[in-house]
């Protein structure tokens, strides 16, 4: 177990220093840079040059890079261009405001997703289970933020219950309950989205094993059903939902870029964006990077969780899963 | 007040994005004694008071973008202007009709004297003005700022409305003295500007100004303004405050909030339930939901911006190096084939006004009837482009000399206004036998490789004017071809490049009057551009600010939203 871990942890360096120089070539090398986005026409040539070597654009693309990596060994994320502010000051609140309004949305869709994926696989077609592929319908194939026009509309401006947009009410930073009533509406949104994948996953996954020979040998034996499905067929379930969320993982990170635009969440997603059309490179490379982590060890918390709920998966003594 | 690239401007303006960067200052529009519009009294009659104003409250404005800095050195996007509005004084405003003022809230107390000569400016600040750390507003503080302006190591975007300036001489602490190297009207828009204080910044190297705390960080920011920034929480919002030591009259709202919304829908909709008291851009597909709300007001007078077709006569531009756009009955032609009522009605929803000149309709500069006007008509359009030697091919396109008349259009990807025009022109050249072809590009990567370097067909693109003088040189003299100026099509009529230099080079306002009409009659007969429209963003008032009939926004100005934002007050 400890040796598969470090070589996972090795390999997944390798991998992000492979991200990191793709990245910063690609983004180089789109076209248009930040300077066009700021440089004024009445500066001439030369100030022009002077401003992009005090940015250090003029350097070769691989210079920039090592440079790049030299601080972010010493934990420095750089600056942005246009203004010189330090890019973690920027990214880091947002990445918490994202993390927050996403895990909120995840957890509360695997709670309600998975025991009803769950009981709609006992009741095959049943009134719960048309209702279930209906949401999932919807979810799927309703834009998000659409959806999220609509609530909007619905219950902060028809109804007045809630808040429009925003993380807080300014002036009530801190305040939990003002930061509730600020969530409903985009976890809403989100769980509906979430939910939609989710049950349709875990109901298919269920299914598929209950129909296993072995499943069928416990009940012929007379085990009741309630322990047919949460003891025997329950665990093996899990594995696919499993793989499932380990690789939606990241998306609590990277956030949902419209649904952060429409309900005014100061996020990630939304700064992502933002930050694209503004050539913020350093600022991007951060943002990458980090989606970049958050894939890797969500691939590997899968991993090691496939370990704990299928104890035929032996982690590093040439398993499937490695 | 700041000159920047235009076509940042256009960009923004005219993207989703919203976030109107001012367009640079060289060529401007409506000055002094021009009869700017202003919106009519119907359109804000909610907001329009006539009561003894209140004290106290908070007025809350929403801005698709944030700031960059609000250092006057470094502003070059409508954000961080308005931002630098509310706590920055200006040494010289503007009145209504775009002449400069010394207004109570300026920092000079007199209008500057200019001599007989038109060479230099004599400049006198307000005795009683003061930063907010309570050190005297000085001679000191206009040099520094006017030096760090034009020293191209300071960065400055605006550094070319100061590259006239020769000498600078402190008379005593509260008066200056700008000799120029020559005649130029257009500097006196430069002093409608803001200033940084010399005490507080005389010791960082140009260099590093930029990168210094001051116009980013609210404690390190030592202003001269009305209010006093307290607070800015990033992507999210800025707080302007009341400040007890303010040196002139108080305000009489106690505190704005400027806040950032990123979704142009969120934004209307957060103006509808009260959340914010004042949206500046609305996008015209919800003009009219904001219209029915009671209370709410939509003004929808053009802003100093205007949207053209320009041309390039560069053959290098073109496959066989061929120019189509030659003979001037060509460009009469495309003129008379564009439907611009049509475009101005349905796409911009009435929120624009037809122009033939790069002079806002109204303002003092405004040639009016002297210019050519076009009138929508293909037949005319037709016969004028078979006087200039076109014949329609097997295919019913135009050709000329073996070349089809078929070109590409540019404009900027996502900006969905620009797109439904890049229709109708294709539309209406279709009718004619011209072929267009419209191409949306990613705006970096247009300005980089096709704008600044001057290598298009034709583009379909704006100039935000962001301030009210006329010259307009460096947009269309053949001195300015790409890469180091603006005339990006490669434009050269040297009549016009004549008549601009004169324009500038007499602070008489009749004369230049008459020059301006001049080049009204030879630029829009020439075309070195199809001029489409003046144009604006709608803007949402809500019903809790209040202002007299003097103080009422002027959407014509460069800023003039906030016009006069001193003396409004909200109600409860």
């Amino acid at each position: 177990m400890t040796e598969y871990f470090i070589r996972r942890v090795l390999q997944s360096l390798l991998v992000l220093v492979l991200i990191s120089i793709v990245t910063f070539g690609l983004i180089h090398a789109a076209p248009g840079g930040p300077t066009q986005i700021f440089l004024a026409p009445g500066l001439s040539q030369e100030a022009a040059k002077i401003q992009a070597h005090n940015l250090g654009l003029d350097r070769p693309v691989y210079e920039q890079y090592f440079s790049w990596v030299g601080g972010l060994l010493k934990g420095d994320l750089g600056y942005t261009f246009k203004n010189h502010v330090p890019v973690g000051q920027i990214l880091w609140p947002t990445v918490q405001n994202t993390v927050i309004l996403m895990s909120v949305a995840w957890l509360l869709s695997l709670l309600i997703a998975i025991p009803w994926g769950i009981y709609n696989s006992t009741k095959e077609y049943g009134l719960s289970d048309q209702t279930a592929s209906f949401v999932a319908y919807i979810g799927f194939a309703m834009p998000t933020f659409w959806f999220g026009i609509l609530l909007q509309e619905l219950f902060a401006l028809e109804l007045d219950w809630l808040p429009l947009s925003d993380m807080w009410t300014m002036g009530q930073e801190g305040n939990l309950g003002n930061l509730f009533m600020h969530m409903i509406l985009p976890v809403s949104v989100l769980t509906l989205g979430f939910l939609a994948s989710y049950s349709k996953y875990s109901r298919a996954s269920m299914l598929e094993v209950l129909e296993q020979d072995y499943i069928r040998t416990a009940r012929a034996k007379g085990v009741k059903e309630n322990k047919v499905i949460f003891r025997h067929a329950l665990r093996n379930a899990l594995i696919p939902v499993i793989t499932v969320l380990g690789l939606d993982l990241p998306i609590l990170v990277s956030g949902a870029a419209l649904t952060e635009s429409v309900f005014n969440w100061p996020g990630m997603g939304r700064l992502f964006i933002e930050m694209a059309n503004a050539r913020e490179y350093s600022v991007l490379m951060a943002i990458a990077l980090i989606t970049a982590v958050v894939v890797i060890v969500g691939n590997l918390i899968a991993d090691i969780l496939y370990a704990v709920v299928d104890p035929r998966v032996q982690l590093g003594k040439g398993g499937k899963s490695a | 007040m700041v000159k920047t690239k235009k076509w940042v401007a256009l960009l923004a303006t005219l993207t989703l994005v919203g976030a109107l960067f001012v367009g640079c200052s060289n060529s401007n529009k409506s000055a002094e004694g021009g009869s700017t519009k202003a919106p009519t009294g119907s359109e804000t009659n909610a907001n329009k008071s006539t009561d003894k104003p209140v004290d106290g409250g908070t007025l809350t404005f929403s801005s698709f973008s944030d700031i960059v800095s609000i250092n006057p050195i470094y502003i070059d996007n409508t954000a961080s202007a308005d931002a630098a509005k509310f706590v920055m004084a200006n040494l010289y405003d503007l009145d209504r009709k775009g002449n400069l003022a010394a207004e109570p809230w300026s920092l000079a107390a007199e209008l500057p004297k200019v001599s007989a000569d038109g060479k230099t400016y004599e400049i006198k600040l307000k005795k009683e003005a003061k930063w907010s750390d309570g050190q005297p507003v000085t001679a000191d503080d206009v040099i520094f700022t006017i030096d760090t302006f034009r020293n191209p190591k300071a960065g400055s975007p605006g550094i070319g409305q100061f590259d006239k300036v020769d000498k600078l001489e402190k008379i005593d602490d509260q008066t200056v003295k700008i000799t120029l190297k020559q005649v130029f009207a257009p500097f006196q828009y430069s002093l409608f500007n803001q200033l940084i204080p010399y005490h507080v910044l005389k010791d960082v190297k140009p260099e590093d100004l930029k990168n210094n705390a001051y116009g980013k960080d609210p404690a390190k920011t030592v202003t001269n303004g009305t209010w006093k920034w307290t607070e800015w929480k990033q992507k999210q919002y800025l707080t302007f405050e009341k400040d007890p030591n303010y040196w002139g009259q108080q305000p009489h709202i106690d505190k704005v909030v400027y806040k950032i919304y990123a979704d142009q829908n969120t934004e209307v909709q957060a103006l509808i339930k009260g959340d914010v008291d004042m949206v500046q851009a609305i996008p015209v597909t919800q003009v009219e939901a904001v219209k029915k709300k009671q209370g709410l007001t939509v003004l929808l007078a053009p802003g100093p911006q205007y949207e053209y077709v320009a041309f390039n006569f560069k053959p290098e531009n073109f496959p066989d190096k061929f120019v189509p756009f030659t003979g001037v009955k060509t460009r009469q032609a495309i003129a008379t084939a564009l439907n611009r009522e049509g475009m101005i009605n349905n796409i911009l929803k009435g929120t624009g006004t037809k122009l033939n000149a790069p002079f806002l309709p109204n303002t003092w500069a405004d040639p009016g009837s002297a210019v050519t006007e076009y009138k929508y008509d293909p037949e005319a359009a037709k016969k004028l482009l078979a006087e200039d030697g076109w014949v329609a091919g097997s295919d019913g396109i135009l050709a000329k000399d073996g070349h089809r008349f078929s070109f590409e259009l540019q404009y900027n990807a996502g900006n969905s206004r620009r797109q439904q025009v890049a229709t109708v022109i294709q539309q209406n050249l279709k009718e004619v036998g011209i072929e267009v072809k419209p191409k949306a590009i990613d705006f970096s990567s247009w300005a980089d490789n096709n704008l600044t370097p001057g290598k298009f067909p034709a583009v379909l693109l704006s100039w935000s004017l962001n301030n009210p003088d006329p010259d307009g040189e460096q947009t269309f003299s053949s001195k300015y071809f790409p890469p180091n100026g603006q005339n990006m099509g490669w434009y050269k009529n040297e009549k016009l490049d004549k008549l601009w230099v004169d324009g500038y080079s007499t602070v008489d306002q009749a004369q230049r009057k008459k020059i301006y009409e001049e080049v009204g009659k030879e630029i829009s007969t020439d075309l070195p551009y199809v001029f489409l429209y003046q144009y604006g963003q709608p803007q949402g008032l809500g019903s809790r600010v209040k202002f007299a009939e003097a103080d009422a926004p002027e959407a014509s100005l460069p800023y003039g939203a906030f016009f006069h934002i001193q003396n409004w007050w909200v109600t409860q």
